[in-house]
């Protein structure tokens, strides 16, 4: 009797079903099944249940009663989780105005994956959503089996093998589903609900991702993406075709009526109006949004001449292997972190030193030249980034989270900190989950600073700190965002505070001096700097290796400004040209156009 | 349901199951879980499969319920900071040094690690702890035959009360399209004179029922058969149901109607320009559209039941 609520058409051949119309509109089944199976144990005198539980059934039933057709049910099932009103209000939207078809294009950092869950448990809730598929990047697995049920008390599983189809609700990476075998069962299935993740990626309809989407059976389905439109408003119209064939009207058509260019729109306020009815978007600013500031401050250290005397040690030995061996890049880049090395803590080189050491052959003249240089960190006996971290943290009197880039410093600071009384606790990769959750209480408790290597990775909500400190920084600006992203995300409700501690006279000063000065990273729009990046490694190397051959091959400190100032200069351009690329009032046009179909929603979040 | 409304929901749970309970406070209960309820409740099938085909002893596991978290962690704090302080002020016994010792030779485990493991379950609306207690009590209240218990002792110990079998289904009516409500309905139809009446549940829960046939009492005979008493629910739910505003379905249908010519003005010139031998392909995504479009917004009202029985009362109605 407790049988599912299956939504899907009744079959009406059903002998123990009557099926009528109650209103000339309106389908209306009565099931007899039960009856059946109340005469069968009437013929064979049982067996009978319980009056008690006969009575909880039915107040069960009264508890989840879904007693009307608009109300979000699914946030009293939350208690432990409160959803951001903008959140609650584009779920809403889905739910009752677009009848759970629909693009779901919030800026990044706004919460689309809380949306679509929201959406996808009040159907769950209402009985309307049984059998659910999730797409997304293969990265993303498991942050959304995480969410889903952490979140959300959704007992969502990753797709692993062929036999995981059957659960009710799978995610899956693209790739995987529309491969063989898992392709021809997908095809095979009627899902109550469909969901893409990063849907940008199914702009271009010849793709087969976007034909085996295309195929799918489903009844709601939600795409989700920051940037609906990248180059060409084509992928606009693919995408919409994808959720609502004709929303647009035909291929032919939709030229002809919206499209001047393949940036620039016409007749703006009707296509705007059709986007609208498929499509949210909240943008950060937007009211009720609000994102705290980033503030930050750069700390500049001199070595202690110990500390330096090692750094000049290393990097005349990098600057020697580079000239002797015409090193190829990946020599090159471990080489030069040597050098990153020193600037952090003398354990991080040391580790890495003695490695070398050992790798080198018995016979060859540069293990004395390693050796001196192990010899060289035995001299030193303080560490002044550590000293100044140390009475940094006692200034700031609360939370800290210090990001480093090596095992090494991150384990000496552990030890350090101890020793002066300060209560730290680590986070690194290769934790396990439970590991890492223990770690994060801690941090939430006790511990007043968390000293973490990885920064990305799910999981890592740090809103209540608001304090970071970079003892090193990575080379790679998409890493320091994320750093930053830990921290400064929805839900701050204080001022995030930067510091970068910065050694003067090493290949740090130049980074920092890039990252801060030149391109202004610590205070682009979240967001932004995908596109810059994504632009200039489209042709070139990672940003990564371009530096590290900079620190690898220029001479000395002058021609290394110079060329790293190259580096920042073109990295403002293609910012520039991202910007500007397009006529201005082309630009404006799709974002205006995009812009629009959001606005309604981020009123009502607002009010 | 709130925090109250869900502790008293799975204290009466417990009851009914057998449960022992351990411990309990308004916040939380500690259980030891009856056969039956770890059966619905910790999904074992493979210990209980175990234990069917050899006749082994059943071991059930224990849970701790927490029904108010803040509640409760508070209350486990003050017990925590309590017990400390006493630990504090009891110098070092001889009996912990034993215990040590004792420990070093024998591996004997020391009391406060020796407990039974007993995972932690919250216990809130929407929790899916919660959620399986409500499909236990579906799966194990569907279907029951009760008698009213009477109300006293019959002076004269010959004299015969007269008792009515009555039909009792409690029905849950969904009005779907893509979007849903439901409604429950109670009716009990007598099977001595066939009348029906609704809010049939609300009667029996002032009654006290027992399975088992009290004495002095006689059942009257049934006047209709079982299948005329269910056709009499149905038609009574048919028709308070037909007096209903269908505003809703007129709006899904045109919503619907809306979508499908939608699609309809995309598909058709698509299919007429594409190649002979593509025309199969589109036309076969046309249909699925089309019936992706019907499923989701088709309006419909089907019912079920939630669970049924027959119900003998007292009275001749």
């Amino acid at each position: 009797m407790s049988q599912p609520n299956q939504p899907t058409n009744p079959s009406r051949s059903e002998p123990n079903v009557s099926s009528r119309k109650l209103h000339p509109q309106v389908d209306w089944r009565f099931d007899r099944a039960w009856f059946d199976e109340l005469q069968t144990r009437l013929n064979r005198n049982g067996p009978w249940d319980d009056w008690s539980l006969y009575q909880l059934a039915v107040e069960a039933e009264q508890a989840s009663q879904v007693t009307s057709f608009d109300e979000l049910r699914c946030l009293r099932c939350l208690p432990l989780f409160e959803p951001m009103p903008h959140q609650i209000a584009t779920a809403g939207k889905v739910l009752h105005e677009m009848g759970g078809r629909a693009i779901l294009a919030d800026e990044v950092g706004l919460g689309k994956t809380i949306e679509a869950g929201l959406v996808l448990k009040e159907y769950m809730v209402r009985g309307l959503v049984k059998k659910a598929l999730i797409l997304v990047p293969a990265s993303l697995v498991l942050q959304w089996v995480r969410e889903l049920n952490q979140k959300f008390g959704i007992s969502a599983v990753a797709q692993k093998k062929e036999h995981t189809w059957q659960y009710d609700v799978v995610v899956a990476s693209i790739d995987t589903a529309k491969r063989d075998p898992h392709r021809e069962l997908l095809l095979a299935t009627d899902y109550d609900m469909l969901i893409i993740d990063e849907a940008h990626k199914l702009k271009n309809k010849k793709t087969t991702n976007y034909q085996f989407v295309n195929q799918l059976s489903k009844k709601y389905c939600l795409l989700l993406t920051a940037t609906p439109v990248q180059n060409d408003l084509d992928e606009l119209y693919n995408l919409i075709t994808l959720l609502k064939p004709g929303q647009l009207g035909g291929q032919s058509e939709f030229a002809a009526n919206f499209v001047v260019d393949k940036r620039l729109p016409k007749n703006e306020d009707q296509l705007q109006e059709a986007l609208s009815a498929v499509m949210i978007r909240n943008r950060r600013g937007d009211g009720g949004i609000h994102f705290t500031k980033r503030i930050v401050r750069n700390i500049p250290l001199t070595l202690s001449p110990e500390e330096k005397a090692l750094y000049d040690g290393v990097t005349s030995f990098v600057r020697e292997r580079v000239v002797e061996t015409v090193a190829d890049m990946a020599s090159m880049l471990s080489l030069v972190t040597l050098q990153r090395e020193v600037c952090s803590s003398r354990e991080a080189v040391f580790l890495t030193l003695v490695n070398l050491f050992k790798k080198t052959a018995e016979d060859s003249p540069l293990r004395p030249k390693i050796w001196e240089l192990v010899e060289n960190i035995r001299a030193i006996n303080a560490n002044t980034k550590a000293e100044k971290a140390i009475e940094l943290i006692r200034e700031i009197d609360d939370k800290v989270i210090i990001f480093t880039e090596y095992r090494g410093t991150q384990e000496y600071l552990l030890q350090f900190f101890r020793t002066h009384g300060l209560h730290a606790v680590p986070y690194r990769g290769g934790m396990g989950r439970g590991k890492k959750d223990w770690m994060m209480d801690l941090f939430r408790g006790r511990a007043q600073v968390l000293i973490a290597t990885e920064a990305g990775g799910e999981g890592i909500n740090l809103q209540f700190c608001h304090h970071m400190i970079n003892f090193d920084l990575p080379w790679n600006p998409m890493r320091v965002e994320q750093r930053i992203g830990r921290v400064h995300r929805l839900g701050q409700q204080h001022d995030v505070h930067i510091y970068n501690l910065c050694t003067l006279g090493t290949i740090e000063e130049h980074i920092v001096n890039l990252l801060h000065e030149k391109i202004n990273l610590f205070e682009l729009v979240i967001g932004e700097l995908d596109h810059i990046l994504e632009r200039f490694e489209k042709q070139e190397p990672t940003i990564e290796q371009q530096i590290a051959r900079m620190v690898a091959e220029a001479g000395d400190g002058t021609e290394l400004r110079q060329r790293m100032s190259g580096l920042g200069d073109s990295l403002n351009r293609i910012r520039t040209e991202v910007l500007a690329e397009e006529p201005v009032e082309q630009e404006d046009a799709i974002a205006k156009l995009l812009d629009g179909a959001g606005e309604r929603i981020s009123m009502e979040a607002s009010q | 349901m709130n925090d109250r409304q869900v502790h008293k929901f799975v204290q009466r749970f417990l009851e009914a199951t057998d449960c022992t309970i351990l411990e309990k406070s308004p916040a939380h209960f500690k259980v030891k879980l009856s056969p039956y309820a770890d059966r619905s409740l910790t999904n074992r099938p493979y210990y209980w499969s175990f234990v069917d085909r050899t006749g082994a002893e059943p071991e059930t596991m224990s849970m701790l319920l927490v029904t108010d978290r803040t509640k409760y962690d508070a209350l486990e704090a003050a017990n925590e900071a309590q017990q400390e302080a006493q630990a504090a002020e009891a110098a070092p016994s001889l009996s912990s040094a034993a215990e040590a010792a004792l420990g070093r030779s024998f591996g004997f485990v020391h009391g406060t690690m020796n407990t039974i493991r007993m995972p932690r379950e919250e216990m809130f609306f929407g929790s899916r702890r919660l959620d399986q207690l409500f499909a236990a009590s579906q799966a194990g209240g569907s279907y029951v035959y009760l008698f009213q218990e009477p109300e006293r002792k019959h002076a004269l110990p010959h004299d015969s009360t007269p008792y009515t079998a009555w039909l009792g289904v409690n029905m849950k009516v969904e009005f779907a399209c893509d979007r849903k409500r439901e409604e429950l309905h109670s009716f009990g139809v007598s099977l001595a004179s066939g009348q029906c009446v609704e809010r049939f549940h609300d009667r029996l829960l002032d009654l006290k029922m027992t399975p088992k046939l009290p004495p002095n009492v006689h059942v009257t005979k049934n006047g209709i058969s079982l299948g005329k008493a269910a056709s009499a629910i149905e038609q009574t739910l048919e028709r308070k149901l037909k007096q209903y505003d269908y505003g809703w379905a007129v709006q899904a249908n045109e919503q619907l109607d809306e979508e499908l010519a939608r699609i309809r003005h995309y598909y058709e010139p698509l299919i007429q320009s594409a190649l002979e031998e593509q025309k199969p392909a589109i036309m076969e995504q046309f249909d699925k559209r089309q019936a992706e479009i019907r499923w989701q917004f088709e309006p419909r009202v089907t019912a079920s039941a939630v669970n049924c029985g027959i119900f003998h009362l007292a009275g001749i109605d």
